[in-house]
């Protein structure tokens, strides 16, 4: 049995094999997806393919391109079939972008930031401000505006804040950091928490004396970006037939927010990994691994931490920009400490410092929260609505609270993933990996290892 | 009678009570001069002519007035604060380790006090028990609640930070921030299924919610009587008894000087034939029952509670015991008692002072900014001493 | 001019005065030892000078410039380059990566080049990583450069430490009980190593160590401290016979001759 499983490793390895596999994997989930657009089953072996395209071994420009059709072309199409695979999607995107800017944060600085949707609150408010009519009714107590303000600024300004909330973000991120981040690892922990609650207390109160979040109810309406009636036109012209039916404006909004994620996805992935192996990169990791040692080598610990949290805050305060304008409406709620954990879970879960598991562990983490605890939710209130009964303890369904709604209970997961992840598999599932470098002398004999072996006290 | 009292060793006892004294006597002053001192500044700006306009009296009244009221609470939440920092500290002490759990330790215990309560109130015995049986039952809920968090603390050590301990200092508290929300949704889990709805309420009986009248005054326009709640009292004297409790635990006992001895070295403690893991444990059940007496305490003075209600003030303990010098048992009851003074003198004047831009909505992040300027300029808290780098 | 001074130096732990009114000098070019009981204050010399405590009263100079009250990331970009007295290594980073973080104040790398690639991003890592092939070979690591730090034996883990320092070109090496944990074969090739160091870069070596046959073979100064002072300087030879350094390590009233074997 084992020479079998060893004989179709082996042959999985060579020629087209792989190419073919991947390939298959992805049409049989495409396939899937469109002959049951409401199946998570088939969404889910269309998202697993990703696992193949990672793990087999094939090309790397056929894991580029294959990776292109299935994120630019194959999941647009399916979302726009079924608008909530492409909700799914759509969040997925938005969390990999979080957890990889917190993951420069905490994975390569090895900084435990708790408060990191603080930033996010910055930069989604700062769109929801000027984009919206909020400037309008500064001095209106909120729910006594009047109807039909203009809004500040067009929609096409929306591009610029996207660049400001970098700057803005990453400006506030120094100055949280400046005075704190000489402190102690899990003092800086608590300390970032609280930064966090402060930004959503100040969110929910700044209504008054100048109304400038409009306190708790939010934000809204905000603003969406122009987007030129060409895109539209263009995507329906050469995708109607295959979804059936012509993709209206709004639903082109979401898949337009999708690409969105993705290419703020791509950045992050690049800069991260410009970064990862260079003089700033190298300086994070000595940071995390020994801050005496570091600061021993000329590294300056506070100055290195800043650029850390700064560049982290920046992306994040792009994904509030983009979150702002994608819901048109925000709210403090969206910026609790949950929030926060929830991306750290993520980050922790897939593996911190790594690019692959971070995007995992947000995929995860996601499907989990939309797909199966709001699964779970339909089924039990279809259960509470049946006359079931369960037979031993003979407690009928109807009977159950309405209060247990497992959708309602990420931070039990959120939880679980934290204590199980630094008790069995502190890497997480995909541990980093440090970048194996062609040197001249590995090519040498090597005789100077048996020489040191002894060397042991 | 003599030779007990000789072997209980009365000083040791009567220490607290004088730093309990000290420190409440000591911020009720600082904190009341510096509000009237501010009143009297505002007085003549604006903000003294709004509120003329309105109540009819100056601020200065206004704030002294008052003071006495807010003094009396803000010790209220205080010593509440005092009793759950020590659950910190006394970890931090002994394994220099945030129990971020201990919040929803806190509130495990207010719910199991709390349940019991309801559920003799339910039976129908609360509601004809004679005052000192109502006395009786609220003592039963605060041990089964000491008990109950006790044992949890003990557990969750034993599971998700033991394994741990030899890691890197951030895989602790990760780890221990994953259980503080595994709890919090596991009480919301466990009174959804039981009772179907996790917000619970106090149940009223006795008379505790009774006030007793301390004194009238007659300021100028207004009259105004000065009151404390039976109920305040009580919190009080049950965290004064505790603290004094731990206090002759920890520097009287056997037991106290092997948990000292493990703050101060655990391996040479272990050498000296002292089981580490169990003082480690004693440690979290002690810490844990002092945090479970603080949440049945809490919702005796504040009524509602839900999974979420440790959290801040979890938090706002947590700073107490940073304020007062992480590790240092006498810190934390200074820095709970001083926080929850700040906080309801801030809480309440704060709103008059500038004219409702901000008021009790900040309450809550106050405690932040006193975390940060403290760990800025003073790490080692109001008591620490300047430890050379421990390694 | 000396290359470091140090002028009255002290260092306290509140009650307990480490380092006291420590005058210490030395030369461009020299290999000099500190040695000293346990407990003598040596390495909170070392920790001073440094950078890592301040000192409460009295300067360091190096070069002449004052370095005391700079943090220590300042002083290390000022020429001084340390070892630790147990191994302080980037644990999870590859061998070469340890010696690369050596060079980080020498780098430019500008963010913008870094992002980008740019030429003069890619010659700069290049002749990095040519540089800390060569100094792996220096110090007798090959063929590990891609090993993580913690998997290398102890031996490769202490030379690994020796080409971090040195990646950083420092004026002066700071070594902490360089030898401690080794057989004499390797005490031997490391003693060897830190001639190499001094007579072909030109580097001042500073060193704490307890192994006696390394400090009289090759220091060519030797300093003694006892509770945080500076009892004794001199010659190997100067410090055999020096009734207060045998004084110190094998207390009053021993004699000189019996103890000769063991300095």
């Amino acid at each position: 049995m084992a020479a079998l499983f060893k004989d179709i490793a082996r042959w999985l390895d060579q020629g087209i094999a792989p190419y073919l596999l991947v390939m298959a994997h992805m049409a049989l989930g495409t396939a899937l997806v469109y002959v049951f657009p409401r199946s998570n089953l088939a969404f889910m072996v269309l998202i697993t393919s990703f696992f193949s395209l990672y793990y087999i071994k094939t090309d790397s420009w056929f894991k580029f391109v294959a990776g292109a059709v299935l994120t630019l072309l194959i999941f647009p199409v399916v979302g726009v079939r079924n608008i909530f695979y492409l909700e799914v999607i759509f969040q997925i995107s938005v969390f990999s972008a979080l957890a990889l800017g917190l993951n420069i944060v905490v994975g390569f600085a090895g900084l435990l930031d708790l408060g990191y949707v603080a930033f996010y609150a910055v930069g989604a408010y700062l769109w929801a401000f000027f984009g919206s009519q909020q400037y309008y009714i500064l001095h209106f107590a909120p729910g006594t505006q009047p109807a039909n303000l203009p809004f500040l600024l067009p929609g096409d300004s929306f591009y610029l804040f996207v660049f400001a909330a970098i700057l803005i973000a990453a400006l506030t991120g120094i100055l949280l950091g400046t005075p704190v981040l000489r402190l102690r690892g899990d003092y800086l922990a608590i300390v970032t928490l609280g930064f966090g609650e402060v930004i959503r207390v100040l969110a929910n109160n700044l209504d008054k004396p100048l109304n400038f979040t409009n306190g708790p109810q939010g934000i809204t309406p905000i603003q969406r970006p122009t987007m030129p009636q060409v895109a539209v036109d263009g995507f329906n012209a050469l995708f109607s037939r295959i979804i059936g039916h012509t993709v209206s404006p709004a639903d082109m909004y979401n898949v337009m927010f999708y690409l969105f994620a993705l290419a703020v996805i791509i950045v992050i992935v690049f800069v991260t990994r410009r970064l990862d192996d260079s003089k700033i990169g190298r300086a994070w990791t000595a940071i995390r691994e020994d801050e005496t040692a570091a600061i021993a080598m000329g590294i300056p610990l506070v100055k290195m931490k800043l650029a850390a949290f700064a560049v982290g805050a920046s992306f994040a305060g792009v994904m509030g920009v983009l979150l702002a304008g994608s819901r048109t409406f925000i709210s403090p709620e969206s910026f609790s400490f949950m929030q926060s954990i929830g991306v750290l879970s993520m980050v922790i879960l897939g593996g911190s410092g790594s690019i692959p598991g971070v995007i995992l562990g947000a995929a995860t983490v996601t499907i989990l929260n939309l797909q199966v605890l709001q699964g779970l939710s339909l089924y039990l209130s279809q259960l509470r609505q049946s006359d079931a009964v369960i037979p031993l303890i003979n407690f009928a369904w109807a009977n159950l609270s309405s209060q247990l709604d497992p959708a309602k209970y990420q931070r039990l997961l959120f939880g679980l993933i934290l204590i199980l992840m630094m008790i069995f598999r502190p890497a997480g599932l995909i541990p980093s990996r440090r970048r194996k470098r062609e040197l001249a002398t590995d090519a040498l004999p090597n005789e100077s290892r048996d020489e040191d072996n002894h060397g042991a006290p | 009678m003599k030779r007990f009292l000789k072997s209980m060793n009365v000083r040791e006892m009567l220490r607290p009570l004088g730093q309990m004294f000290l420190f409440s006597l000591g911020s009720t002053i600082v904190l009341s001069a510096l509000m009237l001192v501010l009143a009297l500044i505002l007085d003549k700006t604006i903000v003294g002519q709004t509120l003329f306009q309105r109540l009819n009296v100056s601020l200065y009244t206004y704030t002294l007035i008052n003071l006495p009221q807010v003094a009396i609470d803000g010790l209220t939440i205080g010593f509440v604060y005092a009793a759950i920092a020590l659950g910190y500290t006394m970890v931090y002490g002994v394994l220099e380790f945030i129990n971020f759990a201990h919040s929803e330790i806190f509130a495990t215990g207010a719910f199991v006090g709390v349940e019991i309560l309801i559920a003799l109130e339910k039976f129908g015995i609360l509601s004809g028990a004679s005052l000192a049986m109502a006395y009786g039952y609220l003592i039963l809920a605060i041990i089964a609640g000491m008990l109950a968090a006790g044992a949890l603390a003990v557990t969750v050590e034993r599971v998700a930070y033991r394994p741990l301990r030899h890691a890197s200092r951030l895989v602790p508290l990760i780890s221990a921030i994953g259980v503080s929300f595994l709890l919090q949704d596991m009480i919301r889990l466990i009174e959804s299924l039981t009772t179907g709805q996790y917000n619970r309420i106090m149940p009223t009986f006795g008379n505790f919610d009774h006030r007793l009248l301390l004194g009238k005054m007659t300021l100028g326009a207004a009259h105004i009587t000065l009151g404390v709640s039976i109920k305040s009292i009580i919190v009080i004297v049950s965290a004064v008894l505790m603290l004094v409790g731990l206090n002759y635990l920890v520097n009287a006992t056997k037991i106290g000087k092997a948990i000292r001895a493990v703050a101060q070295d655990p391996q040479t403690a272990s050498l000296m034939g002292i089981n580490v893991n169990r003082i480690i444990s004693l440690t979290f059940l002690v810490g844990g029952m002092l945090g479970g007496a603080a949440g049945v305490l809490y919702a005796l003075k504040f009524t509602r509670i839900d999974p979420f209600v440790g959290f801040f003030p979890g938090l706002k303990a947590f700073t107490a015991a940073v304020l007062g010098g992480i590790g240092n048992m006498t810190g934390a009851l200074l820095g709970g008692i001083v926080l929850g003074m700040l906080e309801t003198y801030a809480g309440s004047f704060m709103g008059v002072f500038t004219m409702g831009a901000a008021g009790t909505e900040y309450k809550d992040i106050f405690a932040f900014s006193i975390l940060i300027l403290v760990l800025i300029f003073r790490p080692q808290g109001l008591m620490g001493e300047h430890v050379a780098q421990k390694a | 001019m000396a290359l470091l001074e140090t002028i009255d130096l002290v260092k306290r732990f509140g009650g307990l005065t480490a380092v006291n009114k420590v005058n210490f000098s030395l030369n461009q070019g020299r290999i000099v030892s500190i040695i000293g009981p346990n407990g003598a204050g040596k390495t909170t010399f070392f920790n001073t000078l440094t950078g890592i405590y301040h000192p409460e009263e009295g300067r360091i100079l190096l070069n002449g410039n004052p370095v005391h009250g700079l943090r220590p990331d300042q002083i290390a970009a000022r020429g001084l380059s340390r070892t630790f007295q147990n191994i302080r290594l980037f644990d999870n980073m590859s061998v070469i990566e340890n010696i690369l973080v050596g060079m980080h104040v020498h780098l430019k790398q500008a963010p913008l080049a870094t992002l980008l690639h740019l030429p003069s991003f890619k010659r700069e890592e290049k002749a990095s990583e040519l540089k800390a092939e060569e100094l792996m070979q220096y110090v007798g690591l090959r063929g590990v450069g891609n090993e993580l730090a913690k998997n290398l034996p102890y031996g490769g883990q202490r030379r690994l430490e020796i080409a971090r320092a040195l990646a950083a070109d420092p004026l002066l090496l700071l070594l902490d009980e360089p030898a401690a944990g080794m057989n004499p074969q390797e005490t031997e090739e490391m003693t060897r190593l830190f001639r190499r160091i001094r007579d072909e870069r030109g580097i001042t070596i500073l060193l704490i160590e307890h192994d006696m046959r390394v400090v009289m073979n090759i220091s060519e100064l030797i300093c003694v401290m006892d509770y945080g002072e500076k009892i004794a300087e001199g010659t190997p030879d100067e410090i055999r016979a020096d009734a207060r350094v045998i004084e110190a390590y094998l207390g009053r009233g021993a004699v000189a001759g019996q103890h000769e074997e063991k300095l």
